[in-house]
Protein backbone atom coordinates (compact mmCIF):
# COMPACT_ATOMS: atom_id res chain seq x y z
CA UNK A 1 0.00 0.00 0.00
CA UNK A 2 1.08 3.59 -0.60
CA UNK A 3 2.66 5.38 2.34
CA UNK A 4 0.22 7.61 4.20
CA UNK A 5 1.53 10.93 5.55
CA UNK A 6 0.58 12.49 8.88
CA UNK A 7 2.46 15.74 8.40
CA UNK A 8 3.15 18.48 5.84
CA UNK A 9 -0.52 18.34 4.90
CA UNK A 10 -2.50 21.06 3.15
CA UNK A 11 -6.13 20.35 3.99
CA UNK A 12 -7.78 21.30 0.69
CA UNK A 13 -10.98 23.26 1.16
CA UNK A 14 -14.03 22.20 -0.83
CA UNK A 15 -16.74 24.55 -2.08
CA UNK A 16 -19.50 22.01 -1.47
CA UNK A 17 -18.28 21.30 2.05
CA UNK A 18 -18.02 25.05 2.71
CA UNK A 19 -21.54 25.95 1.65
CA UNK A 20 -23.50 22.73 2.16
CA UNK A 21 -21.96 20.72 5.01
CA UNK A 22 -19.41 22.95 6.78
CA UNK A 23 -19.49 20.45 9.66
CA UNK A 24 -17.42 18.12 7.51
CA UNK A 25 -14.55 20.63 7.66
CA UNK A 26 -14.87 21.25 11.42
CA UNK A 27 -15.17 17.49 12.07
CA UNK A 28 -12.11 16.74 9.96
CA UNK A 29 -10.12 19.34 11.91
CA UNK A 30 -11.43 17.97 15.23
CA UNK A 31 -10.42 14.40 14.35
CA UNK A 32 -7.05 15.43 12.84
CA UNK A 33 -6.28 17.39 16.04
CA UNK A 34 -7.12 14.37 18.22
CA UNK A 35 -4.86 12.20 16.06
CA UNK A 36 -1.97 14.66 16.11
CA UNK A 37 -1.95 15.15 12.35
CA UNK A 38 0.04 18.17 11.15
CA UNK A 39 -2.08 20.16 8.68
CA UNK A 40 -2.92 23.70 7.63
CA UNK A 41 -5.59 25.37 5.53
CA UNK A 42 -4.65 28.18 3.15
CA UNK A 43 -6.86 31.13 2.24
CA UNK A 44 -4.96 31.28 -1.05
CA UNK A 45 -6.15 27.87 -2.24
CA UNK A 46 -9.19 28.02 -4.50
CA UNK A 47 -11.83 25.62 -5.77
CA UNK A 48 -10.63 22.72 -7.94
CA UNK A 49 -13.21 23.65 -10.67
CA UNK A 50 -14.65 20.13 -10.36
CA UNK A 51 -18.37 20.86 -10.50
CA UNK A 52 -17.89 23.09 -13.53
CA UNK A 53 -15.42 20.63 -15.04
CA UNK A 54 -17.82 17.70 -14.82
CA UNK A 55 -20.58 19.92 -16.19
CA UNK A 56 -18.31 20.35 -19.25
CA UNK A 57 -17.89 24.11 -18.68
CA UNK A 58 -14.19 23.99 -17.74
CA UNK A 59 -11.89 22.12 -20.13
CA UNK A 60 -8.75 20.27 -19.07
CA UNK A 61 -6.44 23.23 -19.69
CA UNK A 62 -8.57 25.55 -17.50
CA UNK A 63 -8.73 22.96 -14.72
CA UNK A 64 -5.05 22.01 -14.83
CA UNK A 65 -3.94 25.67 -14.88
CA UNK A 66 -6.00 26.32 -11.73
CA UNK A 67 -4.56 23.07 -10.35
CA UNK A 68 -0.99 24.17 -11.06
CA UNK A 69 -1.62 27.33 -9.02
CA UNK A 70 -2.98 25.35 -6.07
CA UNK A 71 -0.10 22.86 -6.27
CA UNK A 72 2.40 25.72 -6.15
CA UNK A 73 0.70 27.14 -3.04
CA UNK A 74 1.06 23.75 -1.35
CA UNK A 75 4.74 23.48 -2.34
CA UNK A 76 5.51 27.01 -1.16
CA UNK A 77 3.99 26.27 2.24
CA UNK A 78 6.13 23.14 2.42
CA UNK A 79 2.90 21.19 2.57
CA UNK A 80 3.13 19.09 -0.58
CA UNK A 81 0.58 16.54 0.70
CA UNK A 82 -2.80 17.73 -0.54
CA UNK A 83 -5.63 16.11 1.42
CA UNK A 84 -9.13 16.47 0.05
CA UNK A 85 -12.47 16.42 1.91
CA UNK A 86 -14.34 16.03 -1.38
CA UNK A 87 -14.04 13.09 -3.77
CA UNK A 88 -14.44 15.40 -6.78
CA UNK A 89 -11.47 17.55 -5.68
CA UNK A 90 -9.51 14.33 -5.13
CA UNK A 91 -10.14 12.95 -8.63
CA UNK A 92 -9.69 16.32 -10.34
CA UNK A 93 -6.40 17.17 -8.63
CA UNK A 94 -4.92 13.70 -8.98
CA UNK A 95 -5.67 13.74 -12.70
CA UNK A 96 -4.12 17.18 -13.13
CA UNK A 97 -0.91 16.07 -11.40
CA UNK A 98 -0.76 12.96 -13.58
CA UNK A 99 -1.31 14.92 -16.79
CA UNK A 100 1.06 17.77 -15.86
CA UNK A 101 3.81 15.23 -15.17
CA UNK A 102 3.20 13.04 -18.20
CA UNK A 103 2.11 15.44 -20.95
CA UNK A 104 4.94 17.81 -21.81
CA UNK A 105 2.72 19.73 -24.27
CA UNK A 106 0.11 20.51 -21.63
CA UNK A 107 2.69 21.53 -19.02
CA UNK A 108 4.64 23.66 -21.50
CA UNK A 109 1.48 25.34 -22.76
CA UNK A 110 0.29 26.29 -19.26
CA UNK A 111 3.77 27.41 -18.18
CA UNK A 112 4.09 29.55 -21.30
CA UNK A 113 0.75 31.22 -20.55
CA UNK A 114 1.99 31.89 -17.00
CA UNK A 115 5.30 33.29 -18.32
CA UNK A 116 3.64 35.60 -20.81
CA UNK A 117 1.21 37.04 -18.28
CA UNK A 118 3.29 37.81 -15.23
CA UNK A 119 2.46 34.54 -13.46
CA UNK A 120 5.86 32.82 -13.71
CA UNK A 121 5.74 32.17 -9.96
CA UNK A 122 3.00 29.60 -10.62
CA UNK A 123 4.88 27.45 -13.14
CA UNK A 124 4.66 23.70 -12.61
CA UNK A 125 7.85 21.69 -13.10
CA UNK A 126 7.65 18.05 -14.12
CA UNK A 127 7.27 15.81 -11.03
CA UNK A 128 6.78 18.76 -8.65
CA UNK A 129 4.17 16.50 -7.09
CA UNK A 130 3.59 12.76 -7.35
CA UNK A 131 -0.03 11.72 -7.92
CA UNK A 132 0.23 8.69 -5.62
CA UNK A 133 2.53 10.10 -2.94
CA UNK A 134 1.08 13.61 -2.64
CA UNK A 135 -2.63 13.54 -3.51
CA UNK A 136 -4.94 12.04 -0.88
CA UNK A 137 -8.49 11.97 0.39
CA UNK A 138 -9.12 12.48 4.12
CA UNK A 139 -10.14 8.80 4.32
CA UNK A 140 -6.60 7.77 3.32
CA UNK A 141 -5.10 9.76 6.20
CA UNK A 142 -7.67 8.40 8.65
CA UNK A 143 -6.95 4.88 7.43
CA UNK A 144 -3.28 5.37 8.27
CA UNK A 145 -4.38 6.17 11.86
CA UNK A 146 -6.97 3.42 12.29
CA UNK A 147 -5.37 2.03 15.44
CA UNK A 148 -4.96 5.51 16.92
CA UNK A 149 -8.66 6.30 16.27
CA UNK A 150 -9.65 3.35 18.49
CA UNK A 151 -7.94 4.98 21.49
CA UNK A 152 -10.08 8.14 21.28
CA UNK A 153 -13.57 6.66 21.04
CA UNK A 154 -15.89 8.10 23.71
CA UNK A 155 -19.37 7.06 22.56
CA UNK A 156 -20.70 3.64 21.61
CA UNK A 157 -22.59 3.85 18.29
CA UNK A 158 -22.62 0.09 17.71
CA UNK A 159 -26.36 -0.33 18.26
CA UNK A 160 -27.20 1.48 15.00
CA UNK A 161 -27.59 -0.19 11.61
CA UNK A 162 -24.76 1.40 9.63
CA UNK A 163 -24.00 1.15 5.91
CA UNK A 164 -21.37 2.88 3.81
CA UNK A 165 -21.60 4.69 0.48
CA UNK A 166 -18.23 5.05 -1.22
CA UNK A 167 -19.48 6.75 -4.36
CA UNK A 168 -17.34 7.12 -7.44
CA UNK A 169 -14.59 9.71 -7.54
CA UNK A 170 -12.52 8.35 -4.69
CA UNK A 171 -12.87 4.67 -5.62
CA UNK A 172 -13.30 4.38 -9.36
CA UNK A 173 -11.31 7.11 -11.11
CA UNK A 174 -7.77 6.48 -9.87
CA UNK A 175 -8.48 2.94 -8.72
CA UNK A 176 -4.79 2.01 -8.60
CA UNK A 177 -4.50 4.27 -5.54
CA UNK A 178 -7.76 3.28 -3.82
CA UNK A 179 -7.27 1.68 -0.40
CA UNK A 180 -9.35 -1.35 0.71
CA UNK A 181 -10.96 -2.15 -2.63
CA UNK A 182 -12.72 -0.43 -5.52
CA UNK A 183 -14.88 -3.29 -6.88
CA UNK A 184 -15.85 -4.23 -3.33
CA UNK A 185 -15.06 -0.93 -1.58
CA UNK A 186 -14.44 -1.21 2.14
CA UNK A 187 -12.33 1.69 3.37
CA UNK A 188 -15.33 3.32 5.08
CA UNK A 189 -16.42 -0.02 6.59
CA UNK A 190 -12.96 -0.44 8.08
CA UNK A 191 -13.04 3.09 9.53
CA UNK A 192 -16.50 2.45 11.02
CA UNK A 193 -15.00 -0.68 12.57
CA UNK A 194 -12.21 1.42 14.10
CA UNK A 195 -14.97 3.26 16.00
CA UNK A 196 -16.09 -0.01 17.59
CA UNK A 197 -19.03 -0.52 15.21
CA UNK A 198 -19.86 -3.05 12.57
CA UNK A 199 -21.31 -1.98 9.22
CA UNK A 200 -23.73 -4.17 7.27
CA UNK A 201 -20.96 -4.71 4.69
CA UNK A 202 -22.07 -5.50 1.14
CA UNK A 203 -25.59 -4.60 -0.01
CA UNK A 204 -27.24 -4.42 -3.40
CA UNK A 205 -25.86 -1.45 -5.41
CA UNK A 206 -23.14 -0.83 -2.79
CA UNK A 207 -20.64 0.42 -5.36
CA UNK A 208 -23.19 2.32 -7.44
CA UNK A 209 -23.27 6.08 -7.98
CA UNK A 210 -25.38 8.28 -5.71
CA UNK A 211 -27.16 9.38 -8.88
CA UNK A 212 -26.08 13.02 -8.83
CA UNK A 213 -24.30 12.67 -12.15
CA UNK A 214 -23.33 16.35 -11.98
CA UNK A 215 -25.53 17.90 -14.71
CA UNK A 216 -28.04 15.02 -14.46
CA UNK A 217 -29.47 16.22 -11.14
CA UNK A 218 -30.40 19.62 -12.55
CA UNK A 219 -30.89 19.04 -16.28
CA UNK A 220 -32.17 15.47 -16.16
CA UNK A 221 -33.70 15.08 -12.68
CA UNK A 222 -35.80 12.02 -13.49
CA UNK A 223 -32.75 10.09 -14.64
CA UNK A 224 -30.78 11.27 -11.62
CA UNK A 225 -33.39 10.49 -8.98
CA UNK A 226 -34.24 7.12 -10.54
CA UNK A 227 -30.60 6.08 -10.13
CA UNK A 228 -30.62 7.37 -6.53
CA UNK A 229 -33.80 5.41 -5.83
CA UNK A 230 -32.05 2.16 -6.82
CA UNK A 231 -29.66 2.67 -3.99
CA UNK A 232 -32.08 4.19 -1.49
CA UNK A 233 -34.44 1.22 -1.95
CA UNK A 234 -31.55 -1.20 -1.34
CA UNK A 235 -30.64 0.69 1.86
CA UNK A 236 -34.29 0.78 2.90
CA UNK A 237 -34.54 -2.99 2.44
CA UNK A 238 -31.66 -3.34 4.90
CA UNK A 239 -33.30 -0.95 7.43
CA UNK A 240 -30.20 1.24 7.43
CA UNK A 241 -30.22 4.00 10.06
CA UNK A 242 -26.89 5.71 9.35
CA UNK A 243 -25.31 5.99 5.90
CA UNK A 244 -21.65 6.97 5.93
CA UNK A 245 -20.34 9.19 3.13
CA UNK A 246 -16.98 10.48 1.90
CA UNK A 247 -18.18 12.93 -0.75
CA UNK A 248 -20.26 16.08 -0.22
CA UNK A 249 -21.95 15.69 -3.61
CA UNK A 250 -23.29 12.23 -2.64
CA UNK A 251 -24.14 13.65 0.78
CA UNK A 252 -26.37 16.30 -0.84
CA UNK A 253 -28.04 13.77 -3.11
CA UNK A 254 -29.04 11.51 -0.21
CA UNK A 255 -29.63 13.95 2.64
CA UNK A 256 -31.28 16.80 0.73
CA UNK A 257 -33.40 14.63 -1.58
CA UNK A 258 -34.35 11.71 0.69
CA UNK A 259 -37.75 13.28 1.30
CA UNK A 260 -38.41 13.75 -2.44
CA UNK A 261 -37.34 10.20 -3.27
CA UNK A 262 -39.48 8.84 -0.43
CA UNK A 263 -42.47 10.51 -2.08
CA UNK A 264 -41.52 9.22 -5.54
CA UNK A 265 -41.07 5.67 -4.28
CA UNK A 266 -44.02 5.72 -1.90
CA UNK A 267 -42.05 4.48 1.09
CA UNK A 268 -40.33 6.06 4.07
CA UNK A 269 -36.55 6.16 4.23
CA UNK A 270 -35.23 6.87 7.69
CA UNK A 271 -31.43 6.96 7.30
CA UNK A 272 -29.43 9.94 8.48
CA UNK A 273 -26.35 10.91 6.49
CA UNK A 274 -22.94 11.55 8.00
CA UNK A 275 -19.55 12.05 6.44
CA UNK A 276 -16.99 9.60 7.89
CA UNK A 277 -15.17 12.53 9.57
CA UNK A 278 -18.45 13.59 11.23
CA UNK A 279 -19.11 10.00 12.33
CA UNK A 280 -15.66 9.62 13.87
CA UNK A 281 -15.85 13.10 15.45
CA UNK A 282 -19.21 12.16 16.96
CA UNK A 283 -17.80 8.90 18.32
CA UNK A 284 -14.89 10.89 19.77
CA UNK A 285 -17.25 13.24 21.62
CA UNK A 286 -17.54 16.17 19.19
CA UNK A 287 -20.38 18.60 19.94
CA UNK A 288 -23.43 18.36 17.63
CA UNK A 289 -23.54 22.09 16.89
CA UNK A 290 -19.94 23.22 17.41
CA UNK A 291 -18.18 20.33 15.64
CA UNK A 292 -20.55 18.07 13.69
CA UNK A 293 -22.59 20.95 12.27
CA UNK A 294 -25.91 19.12 12.40
CA UNK A 295 -27.91 22.28 11.62
CA UNK A 296 -26.78 22.01 8.00
CA UNK A 297 -28.45 18.62 7.59
CA UNK A 298 -31.87 18.16 6.03
CA UNK A 299 -32.63 14.76 7.62
CA UNK A 300 -32.30 15.63 11.33
CA UNK A 301 -29.46 13.76 13.01
CA UNK A 302 -31.52 13.43 16.19
CA UNK A 303 -34.22 11.55 14.28
CA UNK A 304 -31.92 8.53 14.70
CA UNK A 305 -29.29 9.43 17.32
CA UNK A 306 -31.39 10.47 20.31
CA UNK A 307 -28.89 10.00 23.08
CA UNK A 308 -25.29 8.95 23.39
CA UNK A 309 -23.97 6.13 25.52
CA UNK A 310 -20.35 6.19 26.66
CA UNK A 311 -18.22 3.17 25.83
CA UNK A 312 -17.30 0.77 28.60
CA UNK A 313 -13.66 1.41 29.39
CA UNK B 1 -31.73 4.55 -37.70
CA UNK B 2 -28.90 6.95 -36.99
CA UNK B 3 -27.70 8.93 -39.98
CA UNK B 4 -24.06 8.12 -40.46
CA UNK B 5 -21.34 10.45 -41.56
CA UNK B 6 -18.47 8.04 -41.30
CA UNK B 7 -14.98 9.15 -42.05
CA UNK B 8 -14.88 6.59 -44.86
CA UNK B 9 -11.33 7.15 -46.01
CA UNK B 10 -9.78 6.62 -42.65
CA UNK B 11 -12.30 5.91 -39.86
CA UNK B 12 -9.49 5.43 -37.35
CA UNK B 13 -8.78 9.19 -37.49
CA UNK B 14 -11.67 9.84 -35.09
CA UNK B 15 -10.25 7.43 -32.49
CA UNK B 16 -6.76 8.87 -33.06
CA UNK B 17 -8.08 12.36 -32.33
CA UNK B 18 -9.47 11.11 -29.02
CA UNK B 19 -6.21 9.34 -28.20
CA UNK B 20 -4.32 12.58 -28.85
CA UNK B 21 -6.64 14.69 -26.68
CA UNK B 22 -5.08 16.34 -23.65
CA UNK B 23 -7.71 14.75 -21.39
CA UNK B 24 -6.99 11.18 -22.49
CA UNK B 25 -5.22 9.25 -19.73
CA UNK B 26 -5.72 5.77 -21.19
CA UNK B 27 -3.13 5.84 -24.00
CA UNK B 28 -4.56 3.71 -26.84
CA UNK B 29 -7.26 2.13 -24.65
CA UNK B 30 -10.03 3.04 -27.06
CA UNK B 31 -8.41 0.91 -29.79
CA UNK B 32 -8.33 -2.09 -27.46
CA UNK B 33 -12.09 -2.20 -26.97
CA UNK B 34 -13.42 -5.73 -27.60
CA UNK B 35 -17.07 -4.65 -27.39
CA UNK B 36 -17.68 -6.95 -24.42
CA UNK B 37 -20.33 -4.63 -22.97
CA UNK B 38 -19.10 -4.61 -19.35
CA UNK B 39 -19.45 -0.83 -19.50
CA UNK B 40 -23.08 -0.94 -20.57
CA UNK B 41 -24.01 -3.66 -18.09
CA UNK B 42 -22.78 -1.56 -15.13
CA UNK B 43 -23.79 1.91 -16.38
CA UNK B 44 -26.51 3.80 -14.45
CA UNK B 45 -27.44 5.86 -17.52
CA UNK B 46 -27.78 2.69 -19.63
CA UNK B 47 -29.93 1.14 -16.90
CA UNK B 48 -32.39 4.02 -17.00
CA UNK B 49 -32.13 5.56 -20.49
CA UNK B 50 -31.08 4.74 -24.07
CA UNK B 51 -27.48 5.76 -23.37
CA UNK B 52 -25.13 2.93 -24.39
CA UNK B 53 -21.41 3.24 -23.62
CA UNK B 54 -20.45 0.16 -25.63
CA UNK B 55 -22.11 1.66 -28.67
CA UNK B 56 -20.28 4.94 -28.14
CA UNK B 57 -16.95 3.19 -28.62
CA UNK B 58 -18.32 1.21 -31.59
CA UNK B 59 -19.34 4.46 -33.27
CA UNK B 60 -16.02 6.12 -32.47
CA UNK B 61 -14.14 3.19 -33.99
CA UNK B 62 -16.35 3.39 -37.09
CA UNK B 63 -15.48 7.07 -37.43
CA UNK B 64 -19.12 8.04 -36.94
CA UNK B 65 -18.73 11.73 -36.07
CA UNK B 66 -22.51 12.24 -35.94
CA UNK B 67 -22.17 11.08 -32.33
CA UNK B 68 -20.98 14.61 -31.47
CA UNK B 69 -24.51 15.85 -32.14
CA UNK B 70 -26.28 12.96 -30.44
CA UNK B 71 -28.15 14.25 -27.37
CA UNK B 72 -27.69 10.90 -25.64
CA UNK B 73 -24.00 11.54 -24.94
CA UNK B 74 -25.17 14.16 -22.42
CA UNK B 75 -26.72 11.41 -20.24
CA UNK B 76 -23.39 10.15 -18.86
CA UNK B 77 -23.18 10.50 -15.05
CA UNK B 78 -19.36 10.74 -15.08
CA UNK B 79 -19.45 8.06 -12.37
CA UNK B 80 -16.45 6.22 -13.90
CA UNK B 81 -18.06 2.84 -13.26
CA UNK B 82 -17.28 1.78 -16.85
CA UNK B 83 -13.75 3.11 -16.44
CA UNK B 84 -13.25 1.02 -13.28
CA UNK B 85 -14.42 -2.30 -14.76
CA UNK B 86 -13.11 -2.20 -18.34
CA UNK B 87 -11.06 -5.37 -18.90
CA UNK B 88 -8.79 -3.75 -21.51
CA UNK B 89 -8.17 -0.46 -19.71
CA UNK B 90 -10.37 1.76 -21.84
CA UNK B 91 -12.56 4.50 -20.34
CA UNK B 92 -15.84 5.34 -22.05
CA UNK B 93 -16.42 7.95 -19.35
CA UNK B 94 -13.26 9.76 -20.41
CA UNK B 95 -14.01 9.28 -24.13
CA UNK B 96 -17.44 10.77 -23.48
CA UNK B 97 -15.90 13.86 -21.85
CA UNK B 98 -13.54 14.23 -24.80
CA UNK B 99 -16.41 13.90 -27.29
CA UNK B 100 -18.23 16.69 -25.50
CA UNK B 101 -15.17 18.94 -25.54
CA UNK B 102 -14.76 18.29 -29.29
CA UNK B 103 -18.46 19.07 -29.74
CA UNK B 104 -18.13 22.31 -27.74
CA UNK B 105 -15.07 23.35 -29.76
CA UNK B 106 -17.32 22.93 -32.83
CA UNK B 107 -19.98 25.11 -31.15
CA UNK B 108 -22.24 22.12 -30.52
CA UNK B 109 -24.04 21.81 -27.17
CA UNK B 110 -23.90 25.47 -26.14
CA UNK B 111 -27.55 25.16 -25.07
CA UNK B 112 -26.51 22.35 -22.72
CA UNK B 113 -23.83 24.53 -21.13
CA UNK B 114 -25.86 27.69 -20.80
CA UNK B 115 -27.58 26.72 -17.53
CA UNK B 116 -24.18 26.07 -16.00
CA UNK B 117 -22.68 29.50 -16.69
CA UNK B 118 -23.09 30.16 -12.96
CA UNK B 119 -20.04 27.96 -12.35
CA UNK B 120 -17.99 30.38 -14.42
CA UNK B 121 -19.51 33.51 -12.86
CA UNK B 122 -18.89 32.36 -9.29
CA UNK B 123 -15.29 31.59 -10.17
CA UNK B 124 -14.69 35.15 -11.38
CA UNK B 125 -16.47 36.74 -8.40
CA UNK B 126 -15.46 34.41 -5.54
CA UNK B 127 -13.03 31.77 -6.91
CA UNK B 128 -15.55 29.14 -5.89
CA UNK B 129 -17.57 26.70 -7.95
CA UNK B 130 -20.82 26.75 -6.01
CA UNK B 131 -24.15 25.49 -7.37
CA UNK B 132 -25.45 28.06 -9.90
CA UNK B 133 -28.22 30.29 -8.55
CA UNK B 134 -30.37 29.46 -11.56
CA UNK B 135 -31.12 26.13 -9.82
CA UNK B 136 -31.99 27.60 -6.41
CA UNK B 137 -35.72 27.74 -7.17
CA UNK B 138 -35.77 24.01 -7.99
CA UNK B 139 -33.75 23.19 -4.89
CA UNK B 140 -36.03 25.33 -2.70
CA UNK B 141 -39.04 23.45 -4.11
CA UNK B 142 -37.52 19.97 -3.73
CA UNK B 143 -35.64 20.26 -0.44
CA UNK B 144 -37.62 21.00 2.72
CA UNK B 145 -36.07 23.81 4.76
CA UNK B 146 -33.34 24.58 2.23
CA UNK B 147 -33.92 28.35 2.09
CA UNK B 148 -33.86 28.57 5.88
CA UNK B 149 -30.60 26.65 5.89
CA UNK B 150 -29.06 28.94 3.26
CA UNK B 151 -30.14 32.01 5.20
CA UNK B 152 -28.53 30.59 8.34
CA UNK B 153 -25.32 29.41 6.67
CA UNK B 154 -23.21 32.29 8.01
CA UNK B 155 -24.38 31.62 11.59
CA UNK B 156 -23.84 27.87 11.22
CA UNK B 157 -20.30 28.45 9.95
CA UNK B 158 -19.64 30.92 12.78
CA UNK B 159 -20.71 28.39 15.40
CA UNK B 160 -18.23 25.92 13.85
CA UNK B 161 -15.47 28.55 14.13
CA UNK B 162 -14.25 27.89 10.61
CA UNK B 163 -11.17 29.81 9.62
CA UNK B 164 -10.14 31.13 7.12
CA UNK B 165 -13.49 32.56 5.96
CA UNK B 166 -15.33 31.36 2.89
CA UNK B 167 -14.38 34.28 0.65
CA UNK B 168 -10.75 34.36 -0.51
CA UNK B 169 -8.86 37.69 -0.56
CA UNK B 170 -9.22 39.96 -3.61
CA UNK B 171 -5.70 39.32 -4.91
CA UNK B 172 -6.49 35.60 -5.04
CA UNK B 173 -9.71 36.17 -6.99
CA UNK B 174 -7.83 38.50 -9.36
CA UNK B 175 -5.12 35.90 -9.95
CA UNK B 176 -7.50 33.06 -10.79
CA UNK B 177 -9.59 35.40 -12.94
CA UNK B 178 -6.45 36.21 -14.91
CA UNK B 179 -5.65 32.50 -15.29
CA UNK B 180 -9.13 31.81 -16.63
CA UNK B 181 -8.78 34.70 -19.05
CA UNK B 182 -5.44 33.61 -20.53
CA UNK B 183 -6.54 29.99 -20.98
CA UNK B 184 -9.34 31.24 -23.23
CA UNK B 185 -12.03 30.23 -20.73
CA UNK B 186 -13.51 33.71 -20.35
CA UNK B 187 -13.81 34.22 -24.10
CA UNK B 188 -15.51 30.84 -24.49
CA UNK B 189 -18.02 31.66 -21.74
CA UNK B 190 -18.85 35.00 -23.33
CA UNK B 191 -19.34 33.29 -26.70
CA UNK B 192 -21.67 30.64 -25.23
CA UNK B 193 -23.66 33.25 -23.37
CA UNK B 194 -23.95 35.54 -26.42
CA UNK B 195 -25.09 32.68 -28.66
CA UNK B 196 -27.88 31.66 -26.29
CA UNK B 197 -29.02 35.16 -25.46
CA UNK B 198 -29.31 36.06 -29.15
CA UNK B 199 -31.46 32.97 -29.73
CA UNK B 200 -33.79 34.08 -26.96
Amino acid sequence: MKSLPDKNILLFRSCLVSVEYPGVESSTKFVFDKLGIDYAISEKQTCCTGLGHYSDVFNQIDTSAIGARNFKIAKNLNRPNLVMMCATCYAINKKSVKLLNKKDDLRDHINQLFDENGLSHLKYEKDDLNPTENIFHVVDILYGKKDEIKKHIKYDLSEYKIATHHGCHYCKVHYEDTIAGFRDPNILDELVEACGCESIGWYDHKRATCGTGFRQRYSNPDLSFTATADKMNALGDEDVEILIHLCPNCHIQFDRYQHLISEREGRTFKAIHLNIAQFIALAMGGDFDKVIGVKAHTVPIDSVIKDLKEVDK
Amino acid sequence: MTSKQNLDDSPIDFAERIIGDVKNSKDEGVLKCVQCGMCTSTCPAARHSDYNPREIIERVLEGDTSILEDDLIWNCFYCYTCHSVCPVGNSVCEVNQILKQIAISNEIGYDKLYEYMGFADSYFTAAIGAIPEIFFEDIGRDVPGWWDFRNNLVDIREELELDPPLMPPKDVIDEVSLILTITGFKEKIEKIRASQEVEK
